[in-house]
């Protein structure tokens, strides 16, 4: 009935497309040398700055309070442009490559030389839904499927008992978009994100029955499988031509294997305190994030692919992610507080198990945020000109690539897209971007849409 | 790039050739065909003579007839997505009349449950969903009656000229109408960036985008659906592979230059039973108390005492303060009481929801029979109240108290324990004002006159559409009239409209373009979605794309046999149901051939239909039948979406599955009245690969993954239906191997092999029948159709 190819798609499990060419085509031609086996992206929700954290401009400090006026109109999202706004903290420089990087992010700053900064980031978007999902899809749109479900699709699974592509949204709640920024879009459902939320009692959907069912003991549990397997195998014994029939009692055996591994994966006690202290699991403001990190870094060992971990949540007020529209001084202190010291934790723990040779970490946000007040004391959304900046497998510490004007408001150099970054993604994981793809509605689909370009001066 | 390189080949060889007769297939005029001559009696209808020369051709010959218990499993659930009765499948079995099929066929089409079915198909090709997509993902309380649309117009039989029809302009076509106008959900289904339209400011750059990609999302769904053409690969070049250039693409956006998704008014109000809270004063509020259990009481005098038919009850919308939304004040717990006496010494109880909290309900109007009550005065009193940020109030939109089909309640006077009356928002007098008052009913629709809302307003003429280089709203070229494709020679792309014509004419003349008899591709698309349905695929298999990088048919005379007889029949959905199902191919067996034959080695993907394709059910079947087998299934149809999920409306709206009571209000009910949410979609329907609202989805894929088995195994729904399902079973036989007997029947329309019933017996005894009953729902054969 099906083909093994279909088989293989189909049962969850298994290759992924270029695997899967490589093997049943012999032609690994469509891929290049991997340099990397996993990802990391850190997607900091609601549009950080870029001129408080990485992107120094002594102009802005020279130029605190004049009249914004970069030549030209200035088109903000929901303001006019106020005066000329320097950060609210202070600048050093770090490392042997010695960058500029500001007191908002000092365990960061201590990872310079790990780090490949793109300052000449710029969106076509200035909205957040559209501008998230560009940075999670590369469509402006919903409905596309995420970096990790393309990864997923092209080199499936590399472990038997977890999930491929790992999502750990803010414990507050979704980013703009929510869910449609980790899901499988248009390819088969195998791709989406797992959703795991290490706070709650159940922190993956669906994995256990309730506690309170009172018809189930650990005996129906073991009893119903069996008796499942015994039921299904008599149903396919008139029906032995249909494969799917024979996946579907696979895929028990691998949920069972996924109860065994996830709680396991998951259990961050057994870490030393050494280990907690770093990415401050155990104390305020650190302990969600850092508690994701961790998590992250536990499921990366074991063989997961793909991990987004969002720093904030929806739009709403108080602020609880980076949109720092009132306060940006009070508001980013917050969200950097919570972020700052398990992001560099995560960086050097990965480092020192030699896992960061082929971990590729992407510290994301959707566009970043005007040079001047708006008017008070925060800043407007900016996607003319922002900082994302890459780190690990294949990656060229220390670099900065791109480059905006004087005041952190345009980039000058080097524009940057979110296709750019997604194209050196995949480059990193030994795929050719412009050959994973995928047939929906007769449009060969690419996650880097008919654009993107490898960014090789950021490549070791 | 296999497939181009050859469709190159094939151009440079035909060069010298005219033009209309190299066109690709889908846009060459529909044939008038032959039905083959064939001589077998295996044929019952004409599409079985295609099908078997076919077969012949290759050598092949059909499959037996399926055992009539398949044939009634199979059947009804393609045509209503639940499984047969018990009942059913022994009246069926057992009926010795020559047409027993075609009676069986006749029934299912009959029943309202057949609008249902189809009408999941027809909103997984729109994109409908409920909430807006994007960013604050705000709900759309008011889509569903386009969804009840779809479900009537299935039902009735609307033939498809007049259902494409209204549901592009079928204000202008079918002007007066209620149909007309909700209708026109489909325009509107799609999703919807809120932030881009109702905060960016007119004249930014951002702010053009949002429309333009809003217009984009109504060509591309209006070309999928309708005639399966990828016209918006147009956008920001002329179409790489079919011949549709840009300007077409822009001619068609130009079609939805005037409208916008927002609410009309579709009918006027005579009683309203489906209205919802949303606009103009807000209802009744309590003073607010400390604790959470004070008690609190809001009363109407009917005047007189009159029939309690139904007590309806709409939750009030906050606009703004500190908890906006739906559905605010609330009671968590309540009753409604009845009685002559103005103190309520003695009064009937109507509706008791004071020991169990009460599920949240949005915006949706609760309902409560009035079990044939007479009285003066009705009182809705609250025993636990809805919370704020520490202290804990009572508030209702409104009450209407249905005597037959008038709201006795209109107007009348209302007293209270207390109130807070706060000038033209809140106040007890409006608690019975504001269904009076009304206007009409909404719908989610294309509208031209809305509220404005922030910076979204309605365009007062049809708003320019111009040629955008590289599709840029910064690099706008000439202006482009309203049109369609030029790539159909027989019809004309032009609308030759009055400079000064109403933007609706535009949208008439594109529906009149697709329904045009001469159109090839619309008629086509329509039947080959059909099949697909009921095959399992397409005769050509990328059903929203008939282009060159789309499929080829398989049978190609059969499909424009196909599309000319349904075209020629007034396009009757039912009646192109009869014709497929009552095939000798749809009956055929599903099972295994001898080793030896040569089907599956020549045609392994069964393209010729030299058997009848297995499948699995779709995420709403499957759900439906635990609750058709758990004898819980709830078949009220219509009305507003139930939420099976808890809600609080903010900035950002929440959605939670976790909160959802797999056996609260409306939990029970089929699938189709889910209320879909975009950004945050229902885990458990995706685990089982429902449609994606966000996209089109012409057809769902299959996948047999760990998370599906583990949602499958422990959902909370899938358990307490478990559990339903053996209490039904408890009551309706006494003894263990009866039990397993009657589940089998009920979920798998058979009786158990030997071998089975003991297998299942022994769980049973070891761990009772829930434990079974879960057992069952995770089955091979629950989810597979042979």
């Amino acid at each position: 009935m099906l083909s093994r190819r279909q088989f293989l798609q189909q049962s969850g499990g298994g290759l992924g497309a270029v695997a899967l060419a490589q093997m049943l085509d012999g032609d690994p031609k469509s891929t290049s040398v991997p340099k990397a086996k996993r990802v990391v992206q850190l997607f900091m929700s609601g549009a950080a700055s870029q001129c408080d954290t990485f992107d120094y401009k002594p102009e802005l400090i020279r130029r605190h309070g004049d009249k914004f006026d970069p030549g030209g109109k200035v088109e903000l999202f929901q303001s006019s442009p106020g005066a000329v706004m320097k950060s609210p903290w202070q600048w050093r420089r770090h490392g042997a490559c010695g960058k500029w990087i500001s007191d908002l992010v000092p365990h960061l700053a201590q990872c310079a030389d790990d780090i490949a900064f793109l300052h000449g980031m710029v969106s076509t978007s200035n909205v957040h839904g559209p501008a998230t999902f560009l940075q999670s899809t590369g469509f402006a749109r919903p409905g596309f499927p995420a970096m990790g479900a393309w990864t997923s699709y092209g080199l499936g699974s590399s472990n038997d008992n977890l999930p491929t592509f790992v999502v750990l949204p803010d414990a507050r709640g979704f980013a703009p978009g929510g869910p449609r920024n980790w899901s499988a879009g248009f390819l088969p459902t195998q791709h989406q994100a797992t959703m795991i939320r290490p706070d709650r009692p159940e922190p993956l959907a669906d994995l256990f029955p309730p506690q309170q069912t009172a018809f189930i003991t650990a005996a129906s549990e073991a009893d119903g499988r069996r008796a499942l397997a015994q039921l299904n195998r008599l149903h396919q014994q008139s029906r032995a031509d249909d494969q799917r029939l024979e996946a579907r009692i696979a895929s028990y055996e691998l949920a069972a294997r996924l109860q065994l591994s996830a709680p396991e994966a998951l259990d961050i006690s057994r870490e030393t305190n050494e280990v907690r202290e770093l990415y401050g699991v155990d104390q305020a403001p650190t302990s969600d994030f850092g508690r994701r990190c961790l998590v992250a870094r536990r499921l990366l060992e074991r063989g997961v692919r793909f991990v987004q971990i969002w720093s904030g949540a929806d739009n709403g007020h108080p602020r609880r992610n980076w949109d720092s529209h009132e306060d940006l001084a009070r508001d980013h202190s917050n969200m950097a507080a919570e972020m700052d010291r398990p992001a560099a934790a995560l960086l050097t723990d990965l480092k020192r198990r030699g896992m960061l040779d082929d971990t590729v970490v992407l510290w994301t946000t959707e566009f970043g945020r005007m040079p001047c007040s708006q008017g008070g004391l925060g800043r407007d959304h900016n996607p003319f000109g922002f900082t994302n900046w890459l780190a690990g497998g294949g990656i060229r510490g220390g670099a900065s690539y791109g480059a905006t004007d004087e005041w952190s408001y345009r980039a000058v150099e080097n524009p940057t897209t979110c296709n750019d970054v997604h194209a050196t993604i995949l480059h990193l994981l030994g795929i050719d971007h412009k050959q994973l793809t995928f047939r929906h509605n007769g449009i060969d689909r690419r996650l880097t849409d008919v654009a993107g370009r490898v960014l090789r001066d950021v490549l070791a | 790039m296999l497939r181009f390189a050859a469709l190159v080949l094939l151009l440079s060889t035909t060069g010298g050739l005219h033009a209309q007769t190299v066109a690709w297939w889908s846009q060459r005029p529909l044939q008038t065909v032959a039905v083959p001559a064939t001589g077998s009696h295996w044929v019952r209808t004409p599409i079985d003579a295609f099908l078997l020369s076919r077969l012949r051709k290759n050598g092949l010959e059909p499959s037996p007839v399926a055992e009539r218990r398949t044939l009634i499993r199979r059947l009804t659930f393609d045509l209503h997505g639940l499984p047969p009765t018990i009942a059913e499948i022994e009246t069926f079995a057992n009926d010795p009349r020559k047409d027993a099929y075609e009676r069986l066929v006749d029934r299912l089409l009959d029943s309202p449950r057949y609008g249902e079915r189809w009408a999941r198909h027809w909103l997984d090709v729109v994109h409908y969903g409920e909430t807006h997509g994007y960013d604050k993902d705000k709900l759309r309380a008011n889509a569903w009656p386009y969804r009840d649309w779809v479900i009537r117009s299935f039902n009735e039989d609307k033939p498809y000229t007049r259902f494409v029809k209204e549901q592009l302009a079928g204000d202008v076509l079918y002007p007066g109408t209620a149909d007309g106008i909700v209708a026109l959900g489909f325009i509107a289904a799609g999703p919807w960036d809120f932030v881009g339209h109702v905060e960016l400011r007119d004249g930014t750059v951002d702010k053009a985008i949002t429309r333009s990609l809003d217009r984009d999302d109504m060509v591309h769904t209006t070309m999928s659906t309708f005639v399966s053409t990828t016209a918006a690969c147009a956008r920001c070049h002329d179409h790489k592979f079919d011949a549709i250039s840009q300007r077409d693409y822009y001619r068609l956006q130009a079609v939805f230059a005037g409208v916008d998704r927002a609410d009309r008014a579709y009918e006027e109000a005579g009683t309203d039973q489906h209205l919802t809270s949303t606009a103009g004063s807000l209802g009744y509020h309590s003073e607010i108390a400390n604790s959470r259990d004070a008690s609190k009481w809001v009363q109407v005098d009917l005047g007189e005492p009159r029939e309690l038919d139904q007590i309806l009850l709409y939750p009030a919308h906050e606009v703004f303060g500190g908890h906006p939304g739906p559905g605010f004040g609330f009671p968590v717990r309540f009753r409604i009481d009845a009685s002559n006496d103005v103190e309520f010494g003695e009064s009937t109880t109507i509706a008791d929801h004071t020991d169990r909290d009460f599920l949240h309900p949005g915006d949706a109007p609760q309902r409560f029979a009035g079990k044939g009550e007479r009285a003066r005065f009705v009182r809705v009193t609250a025993t636990r109240l809805f919370e704020r940020t520490n202290d804990w109030i009572f508030a209702l939109g409104e009450l209407v108290v249905l005597a037959g089909d008038s709201n006795v309640a209109a107007l009348a006077p209302v007293a209270a324990l207390d109130s807070i009356e706060a000038g033209g928002a809140w106040g007890q007098r409006y608690l019975t004002d504001t269904a009076a008052r009304r206007t009409g009913r909404m719908v989610y629709a294309a509208a031209t006159a809305f509220r404005a809302s922030g910076n979204f307003t309605p365009a007062a003429a049809p708003r320019p559409v111009h040629l955008l280089a590289r599709g840029e709203v910064q690099q706008p070229l000439a202006l482009v009239a309203a049109g369609a494709l030029s790539c159909l020679p027989d019809l004309e792309r032009h609308f030759a409209l009055a400079p000064d014509a109403h933007e609706g004419q535009r949208r008439a003349a594109l529906a009149r373009w697709i329904t045009d008899e001469a159109n090839p591709l619309s008629w086509r698309s329509i039947v080959n979605r059909v099949w697909q349905y009921h095959f399992g695929n397409g005769l050509v298999d990328t059903p929203n794309d008939f282009g060159r990088m789309g499929g080829q048919p398989s049978h190609p005379e059969l499909l424009d046999w196909l599309a000319v007889w349904f075209r020629d029949g007034d396009g009757s959905f039912k009646q192109l149901h009869r014709l497929l199902v009552t095939s000798a191919a749809y009956r055929q067996s599903s099972a295994p051939r001898e080793p030896d034959d040569l089907a599956p080695s020549r045609d392994a993907g069964n393209v010729l239909l030299w058997r009848m394709s297995r499948r699995r059910l779709e995420a709403e079947a499957i759900r439906d039948a635990m609750l058709a087998a758990s004898g819980k299934l709830d078949l009220t149809m219509g009305g507003p979406s139930v939420r099976w999920f808890g809600f609080v409306d903010d900035h950002s709206p929440h959605y939670s599955y976790d909160s959802f009571d797999p056996d609260g209000a409306g939990a029970w009910r089929r699938s189709i009245y889910r209320h879909i949410v975009r950004s945050v979609p229902d885990p458990f329907f995706e685990a089982l690969d429902c449609a994606d609202a966000s996209i089109l989805t012409p057809k769902r894929y299959t996948t047999l993954t760990p998370l599906q088995a583990l949602a499958m195994r422990n959902n909370r729904f899938v358990l307490r239906q478990a559990e339903h399902f053996a209490a039904r079973l408890r009551t309706e036989v006494s003894t263990v191997r009866q039990q397993v007997d009657r589940a089998f029947r009920l979920a798998l329309a058979r009786a158990p092999s030997r071998a089975e019933a003991d297998i299942m017996a022994t769980h049973a005894e070891r761990h009772g029948l829930a434990s079974l009953c879960r057992l069952i729902f995770n089955l091979n054969e629950f989810l597979f159709l042979d």
